[in-house]
């Protein structure tokens, strides 16, 4: 046994085996990294990224019942949800939704707790932004995402 | 005029040995033009294959494939800051980076690049190249204590234990090749062209004579080579997880790239000895075996047929690389690319022009094979520790080479001497 080892090591045949295997490697076929700005990746549907309030697709009237679940659901307690009641139909109406997406781990838990799949987290996932204050969503920006100005080059 | 300018065309040797000081100084510039042009491609290429063989891509969006890279790299190099440490040595500082290049590239000088190819034949060539390489441990030195800083010191306090302690299985090494050079005349010689000469007249590399012996040389060379330029996984004078950068790290801008620039010229330099002692120099494989004039035309051809290859290739890559409108332009570079080499493929196609470049050409192809195994290592090696490192040169490099240079020398004996001493009988 002590001589095969020996026998390797005069032989470096340990090296020659890492050789090998970086050898190997270096096909063009086997790259995995991608050119981000030109080619972006396509995530699965059920990623979770920059959260989104759905609307009906057929009436275009927003499918949230301001029932709160989501907020209860949030372990960072960041969802506030304002709501007041309809005199005529009795029913809750939503008046004001805020996401502190500073603070958010994209659990999902909110997405779970809605009883109407009105709270999506969408695979949307380029989330950086210039300030602090601006990773507070308001309801605007939670029906129709971030609206960021395109440069012209 | 004419006469004075172009008579040298005519001969068969070097412009050093002809005395012909316009056409060395011509050659002088040419090799260092080419040399420096390979460093910086030898940059591309380097980052290229070290990125594919981690399964990545390297740079990619400074020209087609990232071709353009090292040119951009070299404009921020020179358009950088030069900060110098206040604290420094400041003559010793600027001076280093100065001597580090100059004998990078004064080794340059006696490197066969071709039968007249090289700017002179020294009959000590071997030795002045060992000698003016070993050099550059000095500036090393000088580099690491001037910056008047932990790291850099201790890095050139580490490449000066590690050169010298290699230096000597590297010096070995050569002897028992030089050696090799004395078996069919009887005077051996230490002039490059002349090494050259005894592989095609003994009709073989040196790698090859005595089987294992010749090559057992080579390989200690190799291993000694790359721990004589502080490439991976000898490259503890550098180390960036220990030392920073070593003796580089007080340096910025255009002195860093001169230290940059003489280790790729170091690298390439001992590499063409490995080459020229070794691998035959310039020769080109089998010239005894298939000898002829049939063959010979064939071999010339080598360099249209890699040239030919590379467009191919680039025209490929333009065929699939993506048909974004950002790329347009890299899409038109790279085809532009194709169509230069194809063109210049079919220049060297011609019987005149390939039978002039086919030494060059065999020569630079071996040491880029040599290049590509700098960078081979530098990927799947790790580092080795300091201990590791001095074990190997001395207890493992040194006893071998020097076996390999006694046995040599018995076995030459015995194939040499003693048969003129019978026949003398």
């Amino acid at each position: 046994m002590k001589v095969v080892a020996l026998l390797r090591k005069v032989f470096l045949l340990d090296l020659f085996a890492g050789l090998a295997v970086t050898f190997r490697h270096q096909t063009p076929g086997a790259i995995v990294t991608e050119q981000y700005p030109l080619e972006r990746p396509t995530l699965a549907p059920r990623y979770r990224g920059q959260p989104k309030l759905v609307k009906d697709p057929l009436t275009g009237e927003i499918l949230c019942n301001a029932c709160g679940a989501c907020a209860l659901a949030c372990p960072e307690k960041l969802i506030t949800v304002e709501s007041e009641r309809d005199p005529q139909t009795k029913k809750k109406v939503l008046t004001g939704y805020r996401f502190d997406l500073s603070r958010c781990m994209f659990c999902g838990l909110c997405e779970e707790a809605c009883p109407t799949e009105a709270l999506d987290l969408t695979p949307e996932y380029e989330l950086a932004l210039y300030s602090r204050e601006g990773m507070v969503f308001e309801r605007e920006q939670m029906e129709n995402g971030l609206q960021r100005k395109v440069y012209e080059k | 005029m004419k006469q004075a300018l172009f008579g040298y065309l005519q001969s068969k040797v070097t412009p050093g040995e002809a005395g012909d000081m316009l056409w060395a100084t011509i050659y002088v510039l040419l090799v260092f033009a080419g040399v420096a042009l390979a460093v910086l491609f030898m940059n591309w290429f380097e980052r290229k294959v070290m990125a594919h063989m981690q399964v990545r891509m390297g740079p990619m969006r400074v020209g087609p494939h990232g071709l353009l890279q090292p040119i951009a790299d070299a404009l921020k190099l020179l358009l950088k800051e030069d900060v110098m440490p206040e604290k420094s040595d400041k003559l010793v500082f600027w001076f280093a980076p100065v001597a580090v290049c100059m004998t990078a590239f004064t080794a340059m000088l006696v490197v066969p690049f071709g039968r007249a190819h090289a700017i002179t034949d020294m009959n000590i060539g071997v030795v002045f190249m060992l000698g003016v390489s070993s050099l550059s441990v000095l500036s090393i030195m000088m580099a690491g204590w001037s910056s008047n800083s932990h790291y850099p010191l201790l890095g050139g306090l580490r490449a000066g234990a590690q050169m010298v302690s290699y230096e000597i299985a590297m010096g070995l090494a050569v002897v028992s090749a030089v050696m090799l050079t004395s078996m069919s005349t009887g005077t051996g010689s230490l002039s490059m062209m002349e090494i050259v000469n005894q592989q095609f007249q003994q009709g073989r590399w040196f790698a090859f004579s005595f089987f294992p012996l010749g090559f057992i040389g080579f390989v200690v060379f190799a291993i000694a080579m790359v721990a004589e330029t502080n490439r991976a996984p000898f490259d503890l004078p550098e180390a960036e997880s220990e030392l920073v950068a070593g003796y580089m790290t007080e340096y910025s801008g255009f002195r860093w790239s001169l230290f940059f620039l003489s280790e790729y010229t170091a690298m390439i330099a001992v590499s063409s000895i490995a080459v020229t002692l070794w691998l035959g120099g310039w020769l080109r494989p089998f010239p005894n075996l298939l000898s002829g004039h049939r063959w010979d035309l064939a071999f010339s051809w080598g360099p249209a047929f890699v040239a030919l290859a590379t467009a191919a290739l680039c025209f490929f890559y333009v065929i699939k690389m993506s048909s974004i409108r950002a790329m347009r332009l890299n899409r038109l570079g790279l085809a532009a690319l194709a169509a230069v080499l194809g063109a210049l493929g079919l220049l060297m196609l011609l019987p005149p022009v390939a039978s002039r470049i086919q030494d060059i050409f065999w020569f630079s192809i071996k040491v880029a094979g040599f290049m590509y195994l700098y960078v081979w290592y530098r990927t799947t090696f790790p580092r080795y520790r300091f201990d590791q490192l001095m074990k190997i040169g001395w207890k493992v490099l040194l006893p071998v080479s020097l076996g390999v240079v006694v046995l040599t020398a018995l076995v030459g004996v015995r194939h040499e001497l003693l048969p003129l001493v019978w026949r003398v009988r």
